[in-house]
């Protein structure tokens, strides 16, 4: 951590804001309570903002809520379709945060093997 | 146990967000000459009563909907030497503030504060965030604000 890292700051921060603009294909609520946090959901959810910003991804937003009630298989995320149609990822770290991006927001292919629960 | 005060602090902002905060200040002032660190979140939001108060600080009185964030850094605060207080009226927002020595053995170190502040920025884009960063001889100030207006 130090003053110069600081400063790119400003920069990055316009550019994931503007990212979040509503009306979007794919919403994405990343569980951001307080285990969530201890269980690494912030590197979660800077690895899928990069990764999103990287690819392009304008029809993507990224929200945040508190605790999911899922403490034991955090980090959780649930991606929401226009559709009404929703996953839940959970035990993410930040290579299985890109491969969310990679496949179910840019190729819009669910990862199975990374969802738990029922689809909806 | 949360690994930096990076995290600590995105926590705590959180709850600032969750209580409608429209902006959210976060101060860290670092001496090495006096062998302070303190981390200060403030937020305009809608505040709490005392029992709420009392009730979010201690792990004894947990109760439904009061998490362990405060406890945890308190707990830090107290361990390395420092102090916790935590400041709030209904409607009046809400002041946490925590105090360490910057050179004891079991401060954790400040971490990424830059995923903190994107993090905040992008989880709530209306929020102002704004960052107070000052050592003994630098001083830096961001505004998630300032440049989309």
């Amino acid at each position: 951590m130090n003053l110069e890292q600081l400063k790119q700051l400003k920069e990055k921060a316009q550019k994931q804001v503007a990212l979040r603009e509503s009306g979007k294909k794919y919403r994405v609520v990343v569980s951001m309570g307080t285990s969530g946090i201890a269980a690494g959901a912030r590197d979660v959810m800077k690895t899928m903002l990069d990764e999103i910003e990287k690819r392009g991804l304008d029809d993507v937003e990224v929200r945040v809520t508190g605790e999911h009630g899922l403490e034991d298989i955090e980090p959780v995320i649930q991606i929401e379709e226009a559709s009404g149609d929703k996953t839940t990822y959970a035990r993410l770290d930040a290579e299985k945060a890109k491969q969310i991006v990679a496949e179910h927001l840019q190729k819009g292919k669910k990862v199975e093997k990374l969802a738990v629960g029922k689809q909806k | 146990m949360l690994e930096e005060l990076s995290l600590h602090i995105l926590d705590i902002a959180m709850n600032s967000l969750a209580a409608n905060a429209s902006k959210v200040e976060i101060s860290v002032l670092e001496s090495q000459k006096r062998d302070w660190l303190i981390l200060r979140v403030r937020d305009n939001g809608k505040g709490m009563d005392i029992a709420t108060l009392r009730g979010g600080t201690t792990k004894r009185s947990r109760k439904k909907n009061i998490g362990l964030g405060l406890a945890l850094l308190r707990q830090t605060a107290e361990m390395c030497g420092g102090h916790f207080h935590i400041g709030s009226a209904p409607g009046k927002g809400a002041s946490v503030t925590a105090s360490m020595r910057l050179t004891h053995i079991d401060r954790p170190a400040l971490g990424d504060l830059n995923a903190t502040i994107l993090t905040l920025c992008a989880a709530n884009p209306k929020v102002d965030v704004r960052l107070h960063y000052q050592t003994d001889t630098e001083k830096f100030q961001f505004s998630s604000q300032e440049k989309t207006s």
